[in-house]
């Protein structure tokens, strides 16, 4: 039997728990090495339920969430991260683009 | 009230029929010489008469918040590393990175906080302010003169939050007069409140420092190499070439208006992240008094404005949030180009998301932007086209590089600018 990560709430996309990464370079990662039929997969079980995520999650200062909010909130965070591949290039790459291999990436506050 | 879909010329902010080099006519219309980005001696001429001499932003004041913070800019073009530190007294200094001994570079960390400097090699100790505060085993040296054995300082100031160093010993000009009527036009853009949290991403191309630059001060490029990252959101049916509102030269300086697409379709993550927030990009004009130099047409289908800071900033200001490109040079072919993507702080999940959608956008645009840098220096390094032939909105890439023939042309004559 698995570990649940994220809220009771959401325990349909604990399939998806993979895709729940806290930073950037870990998303852009996993974006760059999955198969595209599982990004597409993945987009569409999330974009199904990122407004009420988002209303769960936006109960809370989102400076504050508890580990299990925390986790939902790094799954929407990788919507965001694969939207474009998505929606925009139909690939997992951006088409015809630098390759983010070599991009040095920072977060500040 | 402005008809959004009337012909481009009903939108233009140019004089009626008119072009953009119209009004700056002691520029030309003539092809650019290429030669400057791919000549070693060139790359020399700028290092010693433009970068040595003029005021270079290296970060914000949000970086370095309480006393003993700093961070460290390597400035290859200037062969050196800079610590800017927030002294005891508040106050941003900024020295080279260099112990006064034996010249071990003193900071090896990007950022970080501390009470004093420390060098690894012999453990000489330097204050905040730069200032020798212990040398081990001092007595076993030789009529040591503490004060002139400080940190090398290097000028430091602050424009609006944007912290700025000058390599010159002494500079020709304050940082006000550098920035001239762009930065007194911004004064007033809430960069503090905008300035709350960022994303940066950092690029190490293979290609001249002004072949990266002029990438980002055209937006002729847009329909085209933008096609599939943002099809709609700066052309319309009337606009289809991305045609600017506003285009204005402040002294070495430049800045251009966007057009943005009011009939913009958003995708679904997008239109996600509209309902929750807003991110880099809005079509919406409101009467929100922003500074004159923000959308200075008073545009109704304004999106964002590029000022250019010469000689290697971008600083794009929309209505919510800013981003800057930098373009550091460090050899005639190769470039650190940073772009960094302004917000200020989400409260909520969905703010969250919302920026974050913002600044994947961003990133896959600039990715979509890189792709070319290097693949274009490798073929003018041929020598096969020693010009190119600029279209009235190229006009800042034009403005550019006459600024960069001016400045080197007027200090090699010894004359200061």
């Amino acid at each position: 039997m698995s570990i649940s990560v994220l809220p009771a709430a959401f325990a349909d996309l604990e399939i998806w728990a993979a895709w729940s990464l806290p930073t950037e370079a870990q998303r852009s990662a996993r974006r760059q090495t999955v198969l595209f039929a599982e990004i597409e997969a993945f987009y569409h079980a999330m974009l199904a339920r990122i407004d009420a995520a988002l209303a769960h999650l936006d109960q809370t200062p989102v400076d504050a969430l508890p580990e299990a909010e925390q986790r939902l909130m790094d799954l929407c965070l990788s919507l965001a991260e694969v939207a474009p591949a998505v929606e925009q290039f139909r690939q997992p790459q951006v088409v015809d683009g630098f390759a983010i291999t070599r991009v040095t990436m920072d977060r500040l506050g | 009230m402005m008809d959004l879909n009337a012909p481009t010329s009903a939108l233009d902010a140019r004089p009626a029929g008119g072009l953009w080099h119209d009004l700056y006519p002691e520029l030309g219309t003539g092809p650019l010489d290429t030669a400057g980005l791919t000549s070693p001696e060139q790359f020399e001429r700028e290092r010693e008469h433009i970068f040595r001499k003029v005021w270079l932003t290296v970060g914000r004041v949000e970086q370095i918040p309480n006393p003993g913070d700093y961070f460290v800019q390597d400035i290859a073009v200037c062969k050196t590393s800079i610590i800017v530190v927030r002294g005891k007294d508040h106050r941003i200094r900024a020295f080279h990175n260099i112990c006064s001994h034996r010249g071990n570079k003193l900071v090896w960390n990007a950022r970080g906080s501390g009470q004093m400097f420390t060098c690894k090699l012999h453990c000489w100790s330097y204050g905040l302010d730069g200032q020798l505060r212990h040398v081990p085993d001092r007595d076993s040296f030789f009529n040591l003169d503490d004060a002139s054995l400080a940190l090398t300082p290097v000028a430091v100031d602050e424009w609006e939050g944007f912290v700025f160093v000058n390599l010159a010993p002494q500079p020709a000009t304050s940082l006000a007069e550098y920035l001239g009527k762009l930065g007194t036009s911004l004064a007033g853009y809430p960069f503090d409140v905008l300035s709350a949290s960022s994303a940066s991403w950092t690029f190490e191309v293979k290609a001249n420092w002004k072949v990266v630059k002029d990438a980002f001060q055209e937006v002729y490029h847009v329909p085209f190499l933008h096609k599939r990252s943002i099809p709609d959101s700066f052309t319309s049916k009337s606009n289809p070439f991305a045609h600017l509102l506003h285009m204005e030269l402040l002294d070495q300086h430049a800045r251009i208006s966007l057009f943005g697409n009011a009939e913009f379709q958003p995708t679904p993550v997008a239109a996600t992240a509209f309902r929750h927030g807003s991110f880099a990009v809005r079509n919406e004009y409101s009467d929100s008094r922003l500074p004159a130099g923000v959308n200075p047409s008073r545009h109704p289908a304004w999106a964002f404005d590029l000022n250019v800071v010469f000689p290697c900033l971008i600083l794009a200001v929309s209505e919510g949030s800013y981003f800057t490109h930098q373009f550091w040079p460090v050899a005639v072919d190769r470039t650190v180009w940073k772009s960094t993507q302004y917000f200020p702080k989400a409260c909520t999940a969905g703010q969250r998301f919302s920026q974050e959608y913002g600044h994947m956008i961003f990133r896959d645009v600039i990715l979509e932007d890189g792709n070319v840098l290097e693949e274009t220096q490798s073929v003018l390094a041929s020598g096969a086209k020693k010009t190119f032939v600029l279209h009235d909105e190229e006009l800042l890439v034009r403005h550019s590089h006459h600024v960069i023939a001016r400045m080197t042309r007027e200090s090699e004559a010894g004359v200061s600018t």
